[in-house]
């Protein structure tokens, strides 16, 4: 059927009016490059953030204080009844009270300031593994030992190594013998949310640096992970009876912080994705536009055309793919420009910053802006079509 | 009469427009042949129906009644892709403002039915560069339309009309655009192609254009009122 023809002959006329071809295809260009940057950027994203929750472990969840209530004061939790909720409530191992504050930290010749943070036994560690020595034993956490375990980053920044395991650590104006380094976390150089910089017993720093403080978070270990949904609602009935329902709590596990992140950017990307898809409409009038001005420019072109024996779809076809035609170049110098901009922003900012590789749908994002832009060229290029395909070839002959 | 020797077979044809509330009879009962290898001008004044006739007899439009037969063939009752290939394999156009593809070169200009017939572009360049040096145009194959003289425009529309070796080229005022002295040239090439054997129509007010054909069709109102054989030249 000679398409090849009629496809040289749409980049003809397109390049015959170049200026407003580009000025049309400019729309598509900005819809696609818009609606893949978007996705790649919210993969990337939320990758990232994926990453950090990683760090926590399945096991556990959190226990905080409603945010949002008028007296926050009443909120906090004493250490004894934090140890009575594992008797208490069925499917709880261990409660421990949530801790963390900011010293500088020493050894040798470096010196950071970094975060200690009140840890239980390996239990309650996240599944991110050592490299060197151990993790918190219960021995450590019922005798308060002065012991420590260093994260993977910590341990870099202090330029600690396996065989340091044993050295002493000074943090503020205490001592630690490091036990166990752990590996560097799948959270990247973002805050782990459960590998502290440094994680001591949290008996020992209930007594170094919480004496006397309030606990307002605590985390929960749990037996069964099938039924921590359960234990959660449990944990915050046992609260708001010990609270005599005057304080509100509110639980948080890996899964439901995946979920609400998930939302968060779902939402994002659905958002800024229709603004994508918009423009993408907008782009598929503004090709019916120029098409449509192009069929009436040429209406005596298609009278000719007709009255020496071209048939309603050979002109149709004609149009249509030059609407394709645009489209296609449109969408073209979209991909390059959406897929260089997602992966610039990608490898510049978020994996530099965060350290964190997440898979990116490329096929996907593509597909999607490609088949939007196709199904928008499809339909605002068809009706141009069909208008020059059944226009009068007597009238069109006389068409000034 | 025998029909293969027939081109066009006129019976009893009438044309009516619907305009809003007013029926105009644009032919009122129109009935003529032309053998293969006539030359006939038609004429008329403004509003005597020659322009519909020639829309007819160019299948761009079917009658309200009567039949018209194009080479044998019933066209009068055909639906709008049959008419666009009766047009394409039958009839070659000469339009009085050329309608050429500016962008285009002659050679593709020509070849442009062949394209619609589905003709490889190897025959197609063949067949059209064949078609321009016949109408005296073999050296200006690549020229665009806008470099080529009024006359020489013509002449690649000939070309081009005749690229499917048609059985009818109808002709529309085709020197109304043109000077006097390539008139009279395009006349000559006319009257050669006539001589080959091309069964020429033409549609003309000029009564000198119309005097190189052998035979004038006169209409008035919408009814044939004048038909007879021109005095040989």
């Amino acid at each position: 059927m000679n398409l090849s023809a009629y496809i040289a002959e749409a980049f003809a006329v397109l390049v015959a009016n170049r200026v407003r071809s580009i000025l049309t295809a400019l729309g598509l260009v900005i819809g696609v490059t818009a609606v893949i940057a978007i996705q790649v950027l919210g993969a990337s994203m939320s990758g990232a953030v994926g990453g950090v929750l990683g760090s926590l472990s399945e096991r556990t969840f959190f226990v905080v204080p409603n945010q949002r209530q008028a007296d926050f004061t009443r909120a906090a939790i004493r250490l004894e009844d934090l140890q009575r909720l594992r008797f208490d409530v069925p499917n709880v191992i261990d409660a421990i009270p949530g801790g963390q504050t900011v010293r500088e930290a020493r050894i040798g010749h470096s010196r950071r300031r970094l975060g200690v943070g009140a840890q239980s036994d390996e239990r309650f560690a996240s599944e991110t593994p050592l490299i060197a020595g151990r993790k918190l034993t219960p021995e450590d956490i019922a005798l308060a030992r002065h012991v420590c375990v260093i994260s993977g980053e910590a341990a870099q920044k202090l330029q600690i190594t396996g065989a340091q395991v044993g050295s002493s650590l000074r943090v503020g104006d205490h001592r630690y013998t490091i036990v166990g380094i752990l590996d560097r976390s799948r959270a990247g150089r973002l805050p782990s949310l459960a590998n502290f910089d440094i994680s001591i017993p949290y008996t020992l720093y209930e007594r170094e640096y919480a004496r006397g403080r309030a606990i307002i978070a605590a985390r929960v270990l749990v037996d069964d992970t099938s039924k921590i949904a359960q234990t959660e609602s449990d944990t915050l009935a046992w609260l708001a009876a010990l609270k005599k329902g005057r304080v509100e709590y509110q639980t948080f596990d890996r899964k439901s912080f995946s979920k609400a992140v998930d939302g968060i950017f779902a939402g994002v990307t659905l958002v800024v994705g229709l603004i994508g898809a918009v423009s993408l409409v907008v782009a598929g009038i503004g090709i019916l536009n120029i098409m449509l001005v192009s069929v009436a420019e040429r209406t005596r072109e298609i009278g000719l055309r007709k009255a020496i024996g071209a048939t309603r779809f050979q002109i149709l076809l004609q149009f249509f793919i030059e609407a394709l035609a645009l489209s296609a170049f449109g969408c073209t110098v979209g991909l390059v420009l959406g897929v260089l901009i997602g992966a610039l922003v990608n490898d510049l900012a978020i994996v530099k910053l965060s350290g964190i590789v997440a898979p990116i749908p490329w096929l996907r994002s593509i597909a999607i802006a490609t088949g939007f832009a196709t199904i928008v060229t499809l339909v605002f290029g068809t009706y141009p079509a069909w208008r020059a395909a059944t226009l009068d070839p007597i009238e069109a002959l006389r068409y000034e | 009469m025998n029909s293969a020797a027939t081109a066009i077979d006129v019976r009893d044809v009438t044309k009516t427009y619907v305009l809003g509330d007013v029926k105009v009879e644009a032919l009122r009962g129109v009935t003529f042949t032309i053998a293969r290898g006539e030359y006939v001008a038609i004429m008329g004044p403004s509003g005597s129906g020659k322009s519909t006739l020639m829309n007819l007899l160019g299948c761009l439009d079917v009658p309200t009644t009567g039949r018209y037969l194009l080479d044998g063939i019933d066209v009068s009752t055909l639906g709008d892709d049959a008419l666009a290939a009766i047009r394409l394999r039958k009839l070659g156009f000469v339009f009085q403002g050329f309608n050429l593809l500016a962008r285009t070169s002659a050679v593709k200009n020509v070849a442009l039915p062949l394209f619609y017939a589905g003709i490889g572009v190897k025959a197609r360049g063949a067949t059209a560069t064949e078609r321009l040096r016949e109408v005296g145009l073999g050296d200006r194959l690549d020229h665009k339309p806008a470099e080529l003289s009024g006359g020489q425009q013509q002449r690649v529309a000939i070309a081009r009309a005749l690229v499917n070796d048609p059985a009818v080229l109808l002709a529309d005022e085709p020197t109304g655009n043109l000077d006097s002295t390539t008139s009279e040239e395009l006349m000559a090439l006319f009257g050669d192609l006539n001589a080959g054997g091309r069964t020429i129509i033409m549609v003309t007010h000029d009564e000198g254009v119309a005097s190189h054909a052998r035979r004038i069709i006169r209409l008035r109102d919408g009814r044939i009122v004048d038909d007879r054989p021109t005095a040989p030249n």
